[in-house]
């Protein structure tokens, strides 16, 4: 029953309207020829509404005839007849099936990369060698084979530890575990000494094996041996071993900068204006005259990639610009307050060479007067473990 | 003649009706007894029907092979009308039988 009236829904069918004084036999000799009526309703004594599929409205005449029915149709529902309502719209059916055409095939190609995971190795880097490779923007997805690229990658690179692509949609998806850096490991039978990395006063000094060279308090210069492993007895002959130990030092990081009294700054007014494009591979249109309003300005270009879904990338980017009007600003300081710049500025420069787990003893700050301005040399004292192993060669 | 078939009839329906028994069929499937079926007061299934007698918006009668079905409501529709059976949807209040003797 319900199968019937779903499949009619698909075949075609009409609401009718019945008018005439025999309306219960018309029903019944409806009912007897199997003609499928639904959603009968009454209305008045004369009056009935009801649905009836496409097929059986032709063999209706004749009952209505007999009975003495007038039958109308109302309304026209269904596959069929929406069909022929949009056939004179050709054009809008082909614009339909162009654009299903069109996902279908853009979809086989990838149209973004996105690289995570890489620290040290630049996002260009890794782009150029999967290009290398076949992966790029722009490729079919069905002739990369993932397992080879990864291998080639990882055959021609050593400081990438492992490599995973990801194809979802058209987009793909690369992450990449960098190699960390070994440190050159000396075999513990051989022979070595213990050499100062850098320049410093030795504070402390505890060797486990060797003969320590240096005492608290030395000044020792990058290449120093600090623990020898060479053993001269005075009775015996010389011997090796593989010293072991540790040596802390107090070392100086120092940083220079100038400070002008007088100084020009670039500011922004706050007055800004966007500009828009679409790039489509490389070939880019611009909804907007090439110059600019303001005299001096900043850009920003900003590229939004277009995508259906979470995955489906377009090969459509957006492209906006935005122009920040600028002005440039003369600025005077007085002595402290250009003091102040530079010591902000040393400091910020130190605390990344220097790293953060590491203890600052002390802070130095000299000034030197100028013409022009002032001079800051900001220094400051680490302690540190300054003892590398280097090995011996017998 | 006449005499054997009338003595066989009664002979037929008993074997008929063990088998049924036996089989546990539905009723309604073998013999021509309608089967009315009410969802909530407001959906009514008549199976197993001959046909209808009247259709108003507040009055129904559907007539069956033992008799006449009388339906009172109010916007009552005929949701399905097929060669087995008839739904009527609507606001039924009432509902009497009568049978034929």
């Amino acid at each position: 029953m319900f199968f019937k009236i779903l499949v009619s829904h698909l075949l075609g069918y009409m609401n009718i309207v019945v008018e005439g004084y025999f309306i219960e036999r018309f029903m019944n000799s409806c009912i007897s020829k199997k003609i499928l009526l639904w959603n009968v309703k009454r209305e008045k004594a004369s009056i009935l509404y009801a649905n009836i599929g496409i097929k059986d409205f032709k063999r209706l005449k004749k009952i209505a005839k007999t009975t003495k029915c007038k039958v109308k149709i109302q309304e026209k529902k269904g596959l069929p007849f929406l069909i022929k309502r949009y056939q004179k719209r050709k054009l809008f059916f082909i614009c339909l099936v162009l654009i299903f055409l069109a996902i279908f095939v853009l979809s086989n190609f990838i149209w973004n990369i996105e690289v995570t995971g890489n620290q040290k190795i630049s996002q260009t880097e890794i782009l150029e060698l999967l290009e290398k490779q076949g992966l790029k923007i722009g490729s079919m997805k069905g002739n990369i084979d993932t397992k080879q690229v990864i291998q080639k990658v990882r055959l021609e690179r050593d400081d990438i530890a492992w490599i995973g692509i990801e194809l979802t949609g058209t987009n793909a998806i690369v992450e990449v575990v960098e190699a960390e850096e070994k440190p050159d490991m000396i075999n513990p039978e051989e022979f070595c000494n213990i050499v100062a990395d850098a320049e410093g006063i030795i504070t402390e000094v505890k060797a486990l094996n060797g003969i320590p060279q240096v005492k608290k308090g030395d000044i020792v210069k990058k290449g120093d041996i600090l623990i020898s492993g060479t053993i001269e007895g005075k009775y015996t002959e010389v011997s090796y071993v593989h010293s072991e130990g540790e040596v802390e030092a107090k070392i100086w990081y120092s940083e220079k900068t100038e400070v002008p009294y007088r100084e020009q700054k670039i500011e922004r007014t706050g007055l800004e204006e966007k500009r828009y494009g679409i790039k489509i591979n490389n070939f880019q249109i611009n909804f907007y005259k090439t110059l600019s309003n303001f005299e001096k300005y900043d850009t920003i270009i900003e590229n939004k990639k277009l995508k259906l879904f979470s995955d489906f990338y377009l090969p459509i980017t957006f492209v906006t610009k935005r122009n920040y009007e600028t002005k440039v600003k003369d600025v005077t300081h007085s002595k402290e307050e250009a003091t102040d710049i530079g010591i902000q500025e040393l400091e910020s420069k130190l605390k990344e060479q220097i790293g953060e787990d590491k203890q600052v003893v002390d802070k130095h700050v000299n000034v030197k007067e100028k013409e022009q301005g002032i001079e800051v040399e900001l220094v400051y004292e680490v302690l540190e473990k300054i003892g590398t192993k280097e090995k011996i060669e017998v | 003649m006449f005499k054997r078939k009338k003595q066989e009839e009664p002979d037929g329906k008993n074997k008929r009706k063990k088998l049924e028994e036996i089989l546990e069929l539905p009723k309604e499937v073998i013999s021509d007894k309608p089967r009315v079926t009410i969802v909530g007061f407001e959906q009514m299934l008549i199976e197993n029907y001959k046909g209808i007698l009247e259709y108003e918006e507040f009055f129904i009668k559907i007539s069956t092979h033992i008799g006449t079905i009388n339906i009172n409501g109010f916007n009552m529709k005929l949701e399905q009308l097929t060669t087995d059976d008839i739904m009527i949807t609507g606001k039924i209040e009432s509902m009497d039988l009568e049978s034929i003797t």
